[in-house]
């Protein structure tokens, strides 16, 4: 007996330091007044208008630390800048992880970035919540410390081909995308949806990014005579596009959108009312960007960051930082890595009062958004809507 | 469809053809292939935006006071940070011309940062449709002003005595030197005019894309791949190039794949490099040893 228990603390003195160690990662980032969060994003490149989602995010992080923190600690942001670019990205998070030592990371807009960064993630293991990035594989399969905050393409690319067939006499559909994993996130499901609903896709193009000018698509999509074009681009290629398509007469042909562009700003960069009349885009808010219940969003971010033009991205992180400020809160302040990531799982319908739909993280699944509504222009206003005609 | 290709393909060909042509005109009188003329194109882009939407200036004196501001900032490119240079490796021109190029970016950057930028419509004329031809207000002007440019440019070269002494220059800046020529302010001139002209490119393009500061780096591919293409050194040639590109881009899209599209310059300069080395009009090299 006396041997077994000689061996026991013997085991138990090997294991100390591990244990030490496995101590010390759970609270890595943490300090008793503040939780670092590694906030990565396009903050520079061609895409970087994306980051005005994580500028919405941070800004929420500075009402709630102005709120006195949660349980006493400030949410403390440490910014790295991904451009947008895979390579830039994977420097960005391995200096989070391993130079800043952060708690969690959350935000991340790109695609093709957030999935260049799921291995390095989830090895590293800490909480990571996607907050604006939509590619399902970087959640899905699922990996215990990746949490999706807002709806994935999947969602997403069903919701606009069920748009688009919501449109009376619809059966001539065209898809034109980026050839990125991004774009792909929209395009597959939503052609999965189509072809379940008895309707493959006329003509399929691509449009790369960086590209001037859209002549030779737009004489293909004038050649089949779509009822519908569902258009998997990123902002400054959709405006090239929308304006090549009035240019060439076919201003008049219904184009569906992704979350990656907004009317507004779609409208301000094409120039023109009659371009974008008959543009449609994915919208996962309660309402309009300037309606009554967006408005205190809008002068959350003011008020944190006065010169910042708002765009629809600068609202779709927020609701990701509520519920992560919501299971913070009900872990209490005695707070570790696994007792965060176990109250995710445990986030059911939460109203966040932003997006469209509620978020719910189970163990089993970490998509937490599971639809989204559709904005187009009514009458010359924009409108959130469920359906063809159908307001939201 | 193929007309319209073939329209669309020249308004963009254009583009390139003005981008390969200034990237032409340093190259001849320096040997120096500027690897930062992308971000001379955004700068001017951005230069005629200030002075559009935020100064109010018309169109057209935009233009010109953008192409004179780059000449200025071509000039003084030369004589700050190339000219003292000059005798070193060529691996060290190319690297300041990269340094100045992500200068120019990062001054974007910080002034326009997380923006993507429209410039208001140029040549707002209706579309004439002409059958099922479409010819719009964006292609005339953009045809146009380039054509125009270069019977300017190519008439001074070849008509008057200014023009001769560039190609003396150009053919031998020892023998230029020794009948008198001041070949410095002469290769300080031609850094001026390739970022106006490169400048201009900038300028035409932005009325019909959208600007944001990493707009020049395909540009600078297209130019490399129709100075290949017409043969390097080759001033006619970099504008034939260019036409050709621009007209490949939409055929390739149309008729193969639009996946092509974009992939379009780096297929011409592996396939120029192989089959013709000295492009459409350039010289063959011959080392004697």
């Amino acid at each position: 007996m006396k041997k077994y228990i000689s061996l026991l603390a013997a085991a138990g003195l090997a294991a100390s330091p591990l244990l030490a160690q496995d101590a010390e990662w759970e609270t890595e980032g943490l300090t008793d007044d503040a939780i670092t969060i590694g906030v990565m994003g396009p903050f520079s490149g061609n895409a970087s208008s994306y980051s005005k989602a994580l500028i919405g995010m941070m800004a929420y992080y500075d009402k709630v630390n102005e709120e006195g923190g949660v349980h006493g600690r400030k949410l403390v942001a440490v910014q790295e800048d991904t451009a947008c670019d895979s390579a830039k990205g994977l420097a960005a998070a391995k200096k989070l992880i391993s130079q800043d030592e952060v708690f969690m990371l959350q935000g991340n807009s790109c695609s093709g970035v957030a999935l260049a960064l799921r291995p390095t993630i989830e090895e590293a293991g800490l909480p990571w919540i996607v907050a604006h990035a939509v590619s399902d594989s970087i959640s899905d399969p699922l990996a215990g410390n990746i949490f999706h905050g807002v709806p994935t393409g999947r969602a997403n690319g069903r919701a606009m081909a069920a748009f688009v067939l919501s449109k009376p006499d619809t059966s001539n559909v065209a898809i034109i995308e980026h050839s990125n994993d991004w774009a792909h996130s929209y395009s597959n499901p939503a052609r999965d949806y189509l072809e379940e609903n008895g309707v493959a896709p006329s003509l399929e193009l691509t449009m790369e990014r960086g590209q001037t000018d859209a002549t030779a698509q737009v004489l293909k999509l004038r050649q089949e005579k779509p009822d519908f074009i569902i258009a998997a681009l990123y902002e400054a290629e959709t405006a090239i596009f929308l304006r090549d398509l009035k240019k060439y007469g076919m201003g008049d042909v219904p184009v569906m959108g992704t979350a990656g562009t907004d009317l507004e700003n779609t409208l301000k960069r094409t120039g023109d009312f009659d371009t974008v009349k008959n543009y449609y885009v994915i919208h996962s808010y309660v309402d309009n960007l300037d309606g009554p219940l967006m408005q205190p969003w809008g002068e959350m971010i003011h008020k944190y960051y006065p010169d910042e033009e708002l765009s629809t991205f600068s609202f779709v992180s927020i609701g990701s930082a509520e519920a992560l400020v919501s299971a913070l809160e009900a872990v209490g302040p005695e707070l570790t890595r696994s007792k965060l990531m176990a109250a995710l799982e445990e986030v059911r319908d939460f109203d966040t009062g932003i997006l469209s739909d509620p978020i719910t993280w189970t163990a089993d699944d970490h998509q937490g958004v599971k639809g989204s509504a559709v904005a187009g222009f009514v009458d010359g206003e924009p409108t959130v809507l469920k359906a063809w005609g159908q307001p939201y | 469809m193929l007309m319209q290709l073939t329209l669309g393909g020249l308004s963009q060909g254009m583009i390139y053809a003005l981008i390969a042509l200034s990237l032409t005109v340093v190259y001849r009188s320096t040997t120096v292939v500027n690897f930062g003329h992308g971000d001379f194109v955004m700068a001017g882009a951005f230069l005629s935006y200030v002075l559009v939407v935020l100064a109010g200036v018309a169109f057209l004196p935009a233009a010109a006071l953008a192409m004179i501001a780059m000449f200025v900032l071509g000039v003084m490119f030369n004589r700050g940070l190339i000219r003292p240079i000059r005798g070193g490796p060529h691996i060290g021109l190319a690297l300041m011309c990269i340094a100045a190029g992500y200068l120019l970016r990062g001054i974007a950057r910080m002034v326009w940062g997380r923006e993507v930028l429209p410039m208001p419509p140029v040549f707002d004329m209706a579309p004439i449709f002409v059958g099922d031809l479409v010819i719009t207000g964006d292609a005339v002007f953009i045809i146009g002003t380039v054509l125009v440019l270069l019977l300017l440019f190519f008439g001074l070269m070849a008509l008057t005595d200014l023009g001769k002494m560039v190609q003396a220059v150009y053919q031998s800046p020892r023998g230029a030197r020794l009948i008198g020529l001041n070949v410095d302010r002469f290769n300080d001139f031609s850094w001026g005019v390739g970022a106006a002209l490169g400048a201009l490119g900038g300028i035409l393009v932005a009325p019909v894309s959208l600007l944001h500061p990493d707009l020049g780096a395909s540009f600078l591919i297209k130019g490399f791949a129709a100075m290949t293409l017409g043969g390097f050194g080759s001033l006619g040639g970099a504008v034939l190039g260019g036409v050709l590109l621009g007209i490949a881009e939409q055929y390739a899209g149309a008729y193969l794949d639009t996946a092509l599209i974009e992939i379009t310059a780096y297929v011409v300069i592996v396939a120029v490099l192989f089959i013709r080395p000295q492009g459409l009009f350039g010289r063959k090299a011959v080392v004697k040893v």
